[in-house]
């Protein structure tokens, strides 16, 4: 009898295996022909000096690596990439959660709400840069009419070493924070409604169900947009390469705009496939890692 | 008594805070567009001399009219036909492999799912000398065909990761009677997991959607005749070396968003709303 | 149910746009084949069309594939003039093929082309650190003998071939467009505050104080982009210190710590205290249109930029266009430099060869049909000042006949820094020259960079 059941355990546990490559199967292929191989590509070349045209390349071993160790640009655009990851989390996340939980309470009175909120996500960058960059303009644009109500002066943002990137963080959260509000009533739905009807029975206002039942229960959703905004933080291109170009100066490069930078417009395709790799590197050690840490924390949920 | 009171009148309040606050962030995010529509009705000198904040002279339809008489037909049934191939491609790909992440208590699962997760990682410019070499082998180079490859797998990360952790929060009960009444995997997948995902799946179409029909990297890199573009190169129509004429590339930035809009409040609603009461019912 | 519905609803939407695009498009394909095209158009099918020109001129590849940034008009018209005449009257038995790619990518898809041996037949750059970086790489044919058996020699001037020419041979023959940089100015507000075209710096400097006195911005400047805010600094490096200065810094025989670059940097710095340029002008946008917008609003009364641009201002207004005047960068005061040199590009689009033999001539006779009497006409009625000798007599417009005159004159015509230099030094020269306008790096600061940057540069080498 037990060893019946033990054979039968092994055989089901064969058909999981064939049953779970099945399933995965077309999107490994996909990824290790669109995705696995060119990283790899990647980190082969980042081995050779070489321009990104010419037939022949250069091989010299370590050292465009140890140039990546000691370059202070690849430190300032990873130090930026940073401040977007944090502030993106800080932001785009609760302001996702909280129009997606207005929109969940209030029920069907405001769905007009919903669409008019998801309309940033929809513009194209290129219109979103144009239009921003005249909003955020130093003469006559909404930030520095707003400070000469209260009698400051006009304010320079986009040409400011020092604010450029928090204003185009800013653009990037309006532009990302309609994502999550999506993300978040998608994850409503798994809230069954007795959960609700119960907490009422019990008496618990809308604050106390939000805070006592919703909350842990969306725990999972929360972790996984954590990490999905600091990917998407972290290999972060689009605005910045729009609106300020990685300037003034330098003082908004991102990883991904100098990694760019390297190896379309420099010539050092090499070197640029290095910076591509030390961030996949980076972004890969860093989502990985917290993932493990924020199981661990959440693994009563 | 009174305690109810208050705490009905405390909630008053703060829904009507929180309506004020809500109209508030409708107006942030609508403005931007409604700029982008207004200046699109505007002629390009007209535009710069006023600057972007002002109602146009009067209802300027050149734009619209060139922009019409151009390619935009054209570049609208390709974009439209390689995002709804590779859109349904890659939700029931990635459907298909969330399901054994999220159920199967196997040992290779989580490595597989920590190497999907570090997929996401890869900063796409790096990828599109490959893929064009690539592309060019496989005599796929300047045709639409090339683009829906790509526009899979780059979706494929963030939608299992999405996915797998939408299918670990359905509840297992439904499962678990199935599973008594001796329902295979393949038929549970189908018939309980797949419906059940639906408000996941929809996030991941609008996600993945808008992504497909603003792409612009992939779409210029391997596609070159003006027969094959998509609509986010539209906008190269109305670009020269020195300049541009902003109102134009505002009115296709506009017929661009405008579908995607109309798509957003169709499927939106339909898929969350009417599948999730359906599913929990049945 | 209702989800089903939406979907039928949206493939049967999908299915009739795809018709209706697919029915009306294709006439459209590859705009410049024009009527001369439909036997070139029989020999290809959709799905073989390749960039590539290496393979051996077989008899089924006829076709020269000829890469260009001219999406918009008035440019495309103009690089598809010559195009249309080959394909009409050529002898050889080849058609070209326009692939126009917007120049913010086309730098990025000719690189990706090239890293993969998938050069195109013909491809147009702007000569600089970028061309003989193509040249190193085996991409651009040298064309001396089909230049000199040709009639290109009598009708280009020498300073635009002088431009397409690397180690004592010709690789790209200029087309487009002779845009040397100088100053727009309103006349009509010039007019107004009784102001006099400046000679010296000094004068600009008094023009300037006048304008500011009456609250008007100097110079309209949109400095996001960086290389427009570089233009002042070559104008004052060249004026303070010639030429040489900056050829001898670029070889590593100078140093861009020389004298020269400093003081134009100081007086940059001078000039952004002083208001000479709008608020907050690294934050304005070249490429939205912010510094034409304060020149069309009659905010900003100068602007100093290639004379490239009379063709857009025309464009984007007539009226506006008639109120200019231009009138070269001042001179130095108490400096012995030659006051005639000039920034700026002698061609701007040059177009290099990446195929051999039969095919090699067939192109190199396409490109022929630029600088012919008609093909010159047809540009300078576009607008444009095409590096052709005696051009001066072709054209009627008073603004760009200053131009030419001026041009004419220049004994050198420097090509932009940040094109001539190496681009990972160019990329070094921008940011720092934009921090200098921003007061966040002292000029000495920048010269120093700018020079190591070189070095390293020059050493890796």
């Amino acid at each position: 009898m037990k060893k019946k059941t033990k054979a039968l355990a092994s055989l089901r546990k064969r058909e999981m295996l064939l049953t779970g490559m099945l399933f995965l199967a077309p999107v490994l292929i996909f990824l290790a022909v669109f995705v696995i191989y060119p990283i790899i590509e990647s980190f082969h070349i980042s081995f050779f000096k070489w321009n990104g045209i010419s037939a022949g390349r250069e091989f010299i071993g370590w050292k465009n690596w140890k140039t990546l160790f000691m370059d202070g640009n690849f430190r300032r655009a990873a130090g930026n990439n940073l401040i977007i990851m944090a502030l993106s989390i800080l932001i785009q996340i609760p302001l996702g959660l909280a129009m997606a939980t207005f929109l969940e309470f209030g029920k069907k009175k405001f769905k007009v709400f919903k669409v008019v909120w998801f309309i940033p996500h929809l513009m194209s960058s290129v219109a979103i840069g144009f239009l921003f960059s005249y909003a955020l303009a130093t003469n006559g644009g909404i930030i520095s009419t707003i400070s000469k109500w209260f009698g400051g002066g006009n304010v320079d943002l986009l040409g400011s070493s020092t604010l450029a990137l928090y204003a185009v963080i800013g653009v990037i959260c309006w532009q990302f924070s309609p994502f999550y509000m999506v993300y978040f009533l998608a994850a409503y739905t798994n809230i069954s409604e007795e959960i609700y009807e119960a907490a009422r029975i019990d008496g618990a206002t809308k604050g106390k169900y939000f805070w006592h039942i919703v909350l842990p229960l969306l725990k999972p959703s929360l972790k996984s947009a954590a990490i999905l905004s600091m990917v998407g933080a972290l290999k972060y291109f689009d605005l910045i390469y729009v609106m300020t170009g990685g300037g003034p100066g330098s003082s908004t490069e991102l990883m991904a705009t100098y990694m760019y930078t390297l190896s379309f417009s420099n010539f050092n395709m090499g070197y640029g496939s290095c910076v591509a790799s030390g961030m996949f590197l980076i972004i890969t050690l860093m989502s990985l890692f917290t993932m493990k840490v924020l199981n661990r924390i959440g693994g009563d949920a | 008594m009174d305690s109810i009171k208050v705490s009905k009148i405390k909630s008053i309040l703060l829904w009507t805070l929180a309506v004020i606050l809500g109209l508030f962030y409708l107006l942030v995010s609508l403005l931007p567009f409604v700029f982008m529509i207004m200046n699109s009705f505007k002629e390009q000198f007209e535009m710069l001399v006023k600057g972007i904040f002002e109602l146009p002279d009067h209802l300027y339809l050149g734009n619209y009219e060139a922009v019409l008489q151009g390619n935009f037909f054209r570049y609208f049934g390709n974009s439209l036909f390689v995002l709804v191939v590779s859109l349904a491609l890659l939700l029931f790909i990635t459907a298909c492999a969330s399901y054994p992440l999220a159920r199967f208590k196997l040992k290779i699962c989580s490595p597989l799912y920590a190497l999907i997760v570090a997929c996401m990682s890869i900063p796409i410019h790096i990828t599109l000398i490959p893929v064009f070499k690539m592309m060019m082998k496989m005599n796929l180079y300047d045709s639409i065909w090339a683009l829906i490859g790509p526009y899979v797998a780059f979706g494929i990360p963030i939608s299992v990761f999405i996915l797998t952790s939408f299918m670990q929060s359905i509840s297992r009960e439904i499962e678990d009677a199935a599973q008594i009444d001796g329902c295979g995997r393949i038929r549970m997948f189908f018939r309980i997991i797949l419906p059940l995902s639906k408000p996941g799946l929809s996030t991941l179409a609008i996600y993945n959607g808008v992504h497909m029909w603003n792409e612009f990297s992939f779409a210029y890199t391997l596609t070159q005749s003006v027969g094959n573009r998509t609509l986010p190169l539209a906008v190269w129509d109305f670009k020269g070396q020195y300049s541009m004429n902003t109102p134009m590339i505002l009115a296709v930035l506009t017929l661009t968003a405008l579908p995607m809009i109309i798509m957003f409040i169709f499927a939106q609603d339909a898929l969350v709303k009417g599948m999730t009461a359906g599913a929990v019912k049945g | 149910m209702k989800a089903k519905k939406v979907l039928s609803v949206l493939l049967a939407v999908t299915l009739t746009v795809m018709l209706a695009a697919c029915g009306s498009g294709q006439s459209q394909e590859v705009a410049p084949k024009a009527e001369g095209g439909a036997a070139g158009s029989q020999e290809e099918q959709p799905g073989e069309k390749k960039p590539a020109g290496q393979e051996n001129a077989s008899d089924e590849d006829k076709v020269i594939t000829f890469w260009n940034i001219t999406t918009g008009d008035p440019d495309k018209a103009i690089m598809n003039y010559a195009v249309d005449q080959f394909n009409q009257n050529s002898s050889s038995g080849y058609q070209t093929e326009v692939v126009a790619v917007q120049n913010d990518n086309y730098k990025e898809k000719l690189i990706i082309a090239m890293s993969s041996g998938e050069c195109p037949d013909m491809y147009t750059s702007w000569t600089g650190g970028p061309m003989i970086e193509y040249i190193e790489s085996g991409f651009a044919q040298p064309l001396d003998d089909l230049f000199y058996k040709s009639d290109l020699p009598n009708r280009l001037t020498e300073g635009s071939i002088a431009q397409g020419t690397y180690n004592g041979h010709i690789y790209a023959i200029p087309v487009n467009n002779v845009s040397v940089t100088g100053i727009f100015y309103n006349k009509e507000i010039f007019d107004k505050y009784n102001l006099q075209v400046p000679e010296t710096i000094g004068q600009l400097e008094s023009v300037c104080d006048t304008l500011l006195g009456n609250g008007i911005t100097p110079f309209a400047l949109a400095n996001q982009e960086k290389w427009t805010g570089s233009q002042y600094f070559m104008y004052l490096a060249t004026r303070y210190g010639g030429l040489d200065a900056f050829t001898s810094a670029a070889d590593g025989t100078g140093s861009f710590e020389d004298e020269c670059f400093i003081k134009a940097g100081e007086t940059i710095k001078n000039w952004v205290k002083k208001g000479y340029f709008p608020e907050g002008v690294n934050s304005l946008s070249w490429n939205d249109g912010m510094a034409k917008q304060l020149f069309y609003q009659e905010n900003a009364a100068m602007m100093l930029t290639g004379s490239g641009m009379s063709s857009v201002f025309m464009n984007d207004s007539e009226e506006f266009f008639n109120k200019l005047g231009w009138f070269p960068f001042p001179v130095a005061e108490g400096v012995d430099t030659d006051p005639t040199l000039m920034i700026g590009t002698m061609g701007d689009q040059f177009i290099s060869f990446n195929c051999t033999g039969e095919k090699l001539e067939a192109a190199f006779e396409c490109v022929t049909n630029y600088s012919t009497p008609e093909g010159a006409q047809f540009m300078v009625d576009k607008g444009k000042i095409p590096p052709v000798k005696g051009i001066e007599e072709k054209v009627s417009n008073p603004l760009l006949k200053t131009v030419i005159e001026y041009a004419n004159k220049a004994s050198n015509v420097q090509l932009y820094y940040d094109q001539y230099l190496p681009p990972a030094v160019a990329q070094v020269h921008l940011n720092t020259m934009q921090e200098v306008f921003g007061l966040t790096m002292e000029p000495a600061e920048a010269a120093k960079q700018m020079q190591k940057a070189n070095q390293d540069y020059l050493a890796e080498k």
